[in-house]
């Protein structure tokens, strides 16, 4: 039995993949991560910049236009309703990024789940089922995740994100989006999320961005329920606040 | 107070605002603060905002109630913050930016505990931890 420990060992060693970068003995990801400054000594960490969102003709008129008036009211101290400000979520892939919330990463071999502390988001993404047709999947708000370890590098792909569910930048999506991220360690506490989104029907090309955590082993993720929202939305989509005795 | 000295503080702030999780923070005067000094008579721990409620009385005797926003739970906390930081009957000033439209509503800058430490309201918002 020694023997063929040994054995089973010394090939092991021949393998492609170095030894915690296998797909059988992947980096864990486990932990909270928090959004990385890139500043001293994680400079060295700093995102790669976002590309371009290109959205086709018919799709980015109205669009900036909507921007435009969002930045007007805004302006104004009148901003304009959100889902966030009805204490609705982000979903997918929002959520990963919301202010300075962190998210918290919970690697199982045959499903990891990511926890957005704000709003209490949760994400499954399945290890050991391929991905379904994209007209099987009920569109929500974190549609359906199917998971591969490419080298030491986790890829996620998404379908099924509805959409009136916030899309990146504010852009519309259809419900032919397609999300796949690229998780990569670049330092033991230092993980980077590459976010490509695919639209066939709003997108003229796939936008990337990049977001960057740090690893916080001591953060206990709090707890996080929307139940004091004083804010609301008045007859005419203006956010406004409520002041107790007035 | 020396208000241009303020006024010079929240120009520097208004720059340095985080992304927000909840709303648009526009719905403040952040080119504006307003010092109450008063009486807790509530201190929610709740998201997606935490909340002081304060009575301030001024120097003729009127009493005027804030509602006072915050950061949340968890970016408080992370500025030294706790559930426990302030209850009913304790004397606190607040130093905030008004709501431009809600008359008594404001948001927290900075806030002197009555054990007199003084904790901001999230990056960029008065003393960090």
């Amino acid at each position: 039995m020694k023997k063929f420990l040994h054995a089973a060992l010394a090939v092991s060693t021949l393998l492609p993949f170095a030894i915690g970068q296998s797909p059988k003995n992947p980096p864990d990801l486990t932990g909270v991560w928090s959004p990385l400054r890139a500043t001293g000594e994680y400079a060295k960490f700093a995102p790669p910049a976002a590309g371009p969102l290109v959205l086709k003709p018919e799709y980015s008129k109205p669009y900036e236009a909507r921007r435009a008036m969002e930045a007007e009211a805004s302006k104004r101290g009148e901003p304009l309703a959100t889902g966030g400000a009805q204490c609705i979520p982000y979903g997918v892939p929002t959520m990963m990024r919301i202010a300075s919330y962190p998210v918290e990463i919970l690697q199982l071999p045959k499903q990891i789940t990511i926890i957005g502390e704000a709003f209490s988001e949760v994400r499954r993404v399945f290890m050991d089922k391929p991905q379904a047709p994209v007209d099987d999947v009920a569109p929500g708000y974190y549609g359906r995740s199917a998971g591969h370890w490419d080298g030491d590098t986790l890829v996620v792909d998404t379908i099924g994100i509805k959409p009136s569910v916030n899309g990146y930048l504010g852009m519309p999506h259809s419900e032919k989006m397609r999300v796949t991220e690229r998780f990569k360690l670049l330092a033991p506490d230092v993980l980077h999320d590459q976010i490509t989104i695919e639209d066939p029907v709003v997108l003229e090309k796939p936008v990337s961005y990049t977001l960057a955590f740090r690893r916080m082993p001591d953060y206990e993720m709090v707890e996080f329920v929307c139940d004091n929202n004083r804010e609301y939305v008045d007859e005419k989509g203006i956010v406004r606040m409520r002041v107790k005795g007035q | 107070m020396n208000s241009r000295l303020l006024n010079g503080l929240a120009v520097a702030v208004l720059l340095v605002v985080p992304a927000l999780a909840h709303h648009s923070f526009t719905m403040f005067d952040m080119t504006k603060q307003v010092t109450v000094v008063g009486t807790v008579t509530g201190f929610e721990w709740t998201n997606p905002h935490c909340y002081i409620e304060i009575d301030a009385t001024n120097e003729s005797g009127t009493v005027k109630h804030w509602s006072i926003e915050m950061g949340s739970p968890s970016i408080l906390q992370q500025g030294g913050w706790k559930f426990s930081s302030l209850k009913k009957g304790d004397k606190a000033t607040l130093v905030i930016n008004p709501h431009k439209s809600e008359p008594g509503g404001g948001f927290l800058f900075s806030a002197t505990l009555p054990d007199g430490r003084v904790l901001g309201n999230g990056p960029g918002r008065g003393p960090q931890k």
